[in-house]
């Protein structure tokens, strides 16, 4: 290949590892298109191999030259690969024939992290360092840590160590004292190469250590707390440990935040602890009620790497009300079902104890937060908040209002009833069927009335049928006499004025008849068996079957 | 190539070496005509014929402490630990560097080579025995481990001499910086200690060389600095990983960190400290573990790190301090740091006692303490690194010139070179490094270690001569 057509075919290889740079980030491995991506790429490379053993790049601070031809240039700041590579200290990277699949790979891993803008340990030179790698070879320029050294030092520190040297009279002296002595030498160290076993043991040793640190890290760190004078040291103690909750949470690793969390706990109610040192350890244990804490608890929650169930019950018995705020932004946040089942768990319990500040959440901006607030304060049944319940009732979102209206359904009391009443006559159909199914639930007389007078009014019969049969079901619920004379008396009341709408309304009460279940009803609704209305023949003889059924 | 194939590349490659290993361990125990060694060399044969066939000829080589396969280096991994140690040692006693199987080899070849590799054990002359045992077997072909020459050496030693002064300066400016509040660059810190783990296959002993010269202006820095090179060497020969050796490395570069806290007048105190100062001494590892957190949050980097600076003088029987109250057991590398620190620490000269212990004494005491305050496994590992006669160490020759250990020798430990600095008449001389494996025309060793001094009793400065 003629050096042109070299460089043409480096500048293609280039311009395809940075697609690949992209792509890879893009896709997770094992994904076709991550696969296409790199197998391209690689087949490129190897392309090169044909002509030449080795590909290397000399890498200037804007551009890349292969050999003296320069195949690669760009003066912006973003996406520039000579400056990525330049600013770690790679002068040059080679490829060899050899190259493997894999360690491109491995290569392609390491150069498509966003290093200014994800967290990383380790700089470019120290991962490609730490891999190892047999067929990419590079050339660090050391001369940025030159920067950190002085480069006298040496001979400052050479200079330093001449200006004492050995006395040539002691030097005779040590000569004659040995020679005087020599007969008593002491036994040197005997050196025993490592047994089999022993070489075993520390194959072991090894793997053993390979194991997570932080159960450590976390022992260290209340021994430091624990041997911590003064309120300087006691306050970097409690940070310290603070930051190692947030960290294991970060790492979603809820094992260790529990296990600080119960040693928190212990040592507060210990005797061994003074009282100083209590109150800094229950700053910590509240720590888990911070936003951040919740946040990450979220994320946690969320992630594919689930926490258990317990682990979390075991989470909230250390959260305290002042969590409830930040559990409740969060849940608004979470993406799984799952997450936001456990979350309400969690509200639910601590949410018991301060059920106003629950309650104030409830003009939270997200409809579906609310509605979960609201279902958090059913599960509570604290009555205490049914005025703020009625508030809500308001609400635009009708998902809301209607769980709103069981709610108070299953809150019972006056206020609720009245709010329910008056929903009654809302203009959703909807939230009027769920308001009577809420005055149902109550079950109390005067809610029993409600309805009755609900069905009596005027405006009632002009209602779809369905919502009508609806409202007669509901009062059927209540096994009383009153409901029963009632259903009686429609199923016998003549109109000759919208006579449709009347058999509609017979047929209404014959089918809550039915639901009654009250024998008494059959002579009433024998009457009817023959009528010429299909819907009331139809209903009357469903009912009496359902009786007549129940009885036998 | 799918990803799988390349691991399995690597994992062929381990297995010719390994299984090369096991047949000279099976070897050792069995005669050669046992079945286990049969059954290992059949195996052999069936491991290694398929590359012959596909390579045409299977290079297999020792560089340093690494086994190269037609060029490529294999990597160590822990699995194999055990057998590729076994084997670099017997190449190196044999001097064996390479054997090449240029054809299909037969398990007859290889019964011939075996017993030639068994036999030439046995030799004075290892290397010439065995070539001439295997002189018969057309498919296979040995060569003598290559030996770096004196000019390269003399170049790597000032080459490793810079490293560790950079190192040494390094660690000023960044004590200097943690001291004045500001913010240090831990990835630096990571290239100074890559660049040492780097040059450990090839020139471990003049690294440790380094160390040994005690007499430093600036204690607390050339501290740090030999303790990291101490562990990561120690480190190395535990076969850790690169990756851990680097990890290990800037551990122990930061393992005293905490002494920033210490009140100068206490630390540079120059008589025996009272008990108040001791309590204060007694809290730099508490504060080491707060200075690092401090500096470096949690990464995985600075928990290893804040562990061997909390557990540094702890000891393996959780004796030392600080005083703990519900702990496990101590860490590896705090273990690895606690040895070379106390080694370190108790051969160099010290504000408080300005003659330092020699090598072979702090050794000495050393071995007292360990199952105790020491790791036992460990100070095993340690006492092979640093030989019997460590590096520094003033010895009387059987021939009456007085020398000082220079380089360790791995294969035969009471053997290692020496610098003759005074002649068998007594005067002085720099006089040239010389070999004590080295033997006469009879097959007699030339020259034989009779006694040992303390060369700081008679305060001979060893940059004088290591230099």
């Amino acid at each position: 290949m003629q050096p042109e057509e070299e460089a043409k075919a480096v500048k293609e290889i280039l311009a395809n590892l940075l697609r690949a740079k992209k792509m890879l980030r893009m896709y997770p491995q094992g994904n076709p298109m991550y696969v296409r991506t790199l197998d391209d790429l690689y087949a490129k490379i190897c392309g090169f191999f044909e002509y030449r053993d080795e590909l290397t790049l000399k890498i200037g601070q804007n551009s890349i030259f292969l050999d003296s031809e320069q195949v690669y240039h760009n003066t912006e700041k973003e996406d520039n690969l000579a400056i990525f590579l330049f600013k770690d200290g790679i002068r040059e990277l080679s490829f060899s024939k050899d190259l493997l699949r894999g360690e491109l790979e491995e290569f392609m891993r390491i150069i498509m992290v966003d290093y200014d803008r994800e967290i990383q340990e380790d700089d470019v030179v120290t991962l490609l360092w730490e891999k190892d790698f047999q067929n990419i070879r590079y050339v660090v320029d050391e001369a940025f840590l030159m920067e950190e050294i002085d480069e006298a030092y040496e001979d400052k520190a050479v200079k330093a160590l001449m200006e004492r040297p050995t006395d040539t009279d002691t030097l005779t002296r040590a000569y004659s004292d040995v020679l005087q002595d020599i007969k008593n030498e002491e036994k040197p160290v005997t050196i025993l190469p490592a047994t089999f076993d022993e070489l075993q043991l520390l194959v072991n040793e090894i793997e053993k250590d390979a194991s997570g640190k932080l159960d450590k890290l976390a022992s260290i760190l209340f021994e430091v707390f624990l041997n911590a004078d003064g309120k300087h040291e006691l306050e970097d103690a409690v940070d310290f440990l603070s930051d190692f909750i947030r960290f294991s949470m970060i790492h979603k690793d809820i094992h260790n935040v529990l296990r600080v969390l119960q040693r928190a706990s212990d040592l507060s109610i210990s005797p061994a602890a003074s009282d100083e040192k209590r109150k800094y350890i229950m700053m910590l244990i509240s720590y888990v009620n911070s936003e951040e804490i919740i946040q990450l608890l979220g994320e946690l929650t969320d992630s594919a790497a689930a926490v258990e169930e317990e682990d979390l019950r075991q989470f909230t018995k250390y959260l305290a009300k002042e969590a409830v705020s930040p559990l409740i932004r969060v849940l608004g946040d979470l993406k799984t079902i799952r997450a936001r089942k456990l979350f309400i768990e969690m509200i639910v319990f601590l949410g018991e104890n301060d059920v106003q500040a629950l309650a104030e959440k409830l003009d939270d901006q997200r409809w579906y937060v609310v509605r979960n607030i609201v279902y958090i304060l059913r599960r509570i049944g604290d009555k205490k908040t049914v005025n703020s319940l009625v508030k809500t009732l308001r609400h635009k979102d009708t998902r809301v209002r209607k769980e709103v209206i069981r709610t108070l359904g299953e809150m019972n009391g006056q206020v609720a009833l009245q709010a329910l009443k008056e929903c009654l006559a809302d203009e959703d159909p909807e939230i009027r069927i769920s308001s009577a199914r809420a005055i149902s639930a109550i079950g109390s007389p005067s809610a029993m009335k409600v309805i009755l007078e609900r069905i009596s009014e005027k405006e009632f019969r002009e209602l779809e049928l369905s919502e009508r049969k609806d409202f007669y079901e509901i009062l059927s619920r209540w096994k009383d006499t009153e409901v029963f004379h009632f259903l009686v008396a429609t199923l016998n009341r003549k109109s000759f004025f919208g006579m449709s709408r009347n058999y509609e309304d017979m047929a209404c009460a014959a089918f809550a008849l039915g639901l009654l279940g009250n024998r008494d009803a059959l002579p009433v609704l024998v009457k009817y068996r023959e009528t010429n209305n299909k819907l009331l023949k139809d209903y009357v003889n469903m009912a009496i079957k359902r009786i007549e059924h129940a009885g036998s | 190539m799918p990803v799988h194939e390349d691991k399995e590349i690597d994992l062929y490659a381990k297995d010719i070496i390994n299984q090369l290993s096991i047949i000279m361990r099976t070897a050792n125990i069995h005669s050669p005509g046992n079945v286990a060694v049969t059954t290992a060399i059949e195996k052999y044969v069936y491991l290694i014929n398929p590359l012959i066939k596909s390579e045409k000829s299977l290079l297999l080589e020792l560089f340093g402490e690494f086994f190269y396969i037609n060029g490529a280096r294999i990597r160590y991994s822990l699995d194999y630990l055990v057998n590729f140690d076994f084997l670099v040692r017997e190449f190196k006693k044999r001097e064996l560097g390479s054997i090449l199987f240029s054809d299909f080899v037969s398990p007859n070849d290889l019964h011939v080579f075996l017993k030639a590799f068994i036999s030439s054990g046995f030799s004075e002359i290892p290397y010439e025995t065995m070539s001439d045992e295997v002189s018969g077997i057309k498919r296979i072909t040995i060569g003598r481990l290559k030996k770096v020459s004196d000019e390269s050496r003399t170049d790597t030693r000032k080459t490793v001499k810079k490293s560790y002064f950079n190192a040494v300066s390094y660690v000023k400016g960044v004590l200097s910086k943690i001291e004045s509040g500001e913010k240090i660059n831990i990835r630096k810190a990571k290239r100074v200690v890559e660049s040492m783990v780097d040059r450990l296959p090839e020139e471990e002993q003049f690294l440790v060389g380094m160390t040994a010269i005690k007499d430093y202006d600036e204690y607390t820095y050339n501290h740090l600095v030999n303790v990291s090179i101490l562990s990561v060497a120690l480190g190395h020969r535990l076969g850790l990983n690169k990756k851990s050796l680097a990890v290990l490395g800037i551990a122990a570069l930061f393992h005293d960190i905490g002494k920033i806290e210490i009140p100068h007048e206490v630390l540079n105190k120059p008589s025996i400290l009272n008990d108040d100062e001791w309590k204060v001494m007694k809290k730099h590892p508490l504060w080491g573990v707060r200075a690092i957190l401090k500096l470096r949050g949690f990464d995985s980097t600075a928990v290893r790190s804040v562990i061997v600076a909390f557990e540094h003088h702890l000891h393996t029987d959780l004796t030392g301090y600080p005083k703990v109250s519900d702990y496990m057991e101590l860490d590896l590398y705090s273990r690895i740091v606690g040895i070379t620190d106390q080694y370190d620490a108790m051969t160099s000269s010290r504000v408080y006692s300005r003659t330092p212990m020699a090598p072979d004494k702090a050794i000495s005491m050393m071995m007292e303490r360990s199952g105790t305050q020491l790791d036992s496994l460990l100070m095993k590992f340690f006492v092979n690194m640093i030989g019997i006669f460590p590096i520094g160490t003033l010895v009387m020759l059987n021939t009456k010139e007085l020398g000082l250990v220079y380089e360790n020798n791995e294969v035969i430990p009471e053997r290692p070179k020496v610098m003759i600095i005074m002649d068998n008449a007594g005067n002085r001389i720099k006089g040239s490094v010389l070999n004590l494996a080295r033997k006469d025309d009879s097959g007699r060793y030339e020259r034989t270690i009779v006694k040992t001094l303390d060369p700081n009793k008679y305060r001979i400065n060893l940059a004088e001569y290591l230099l």
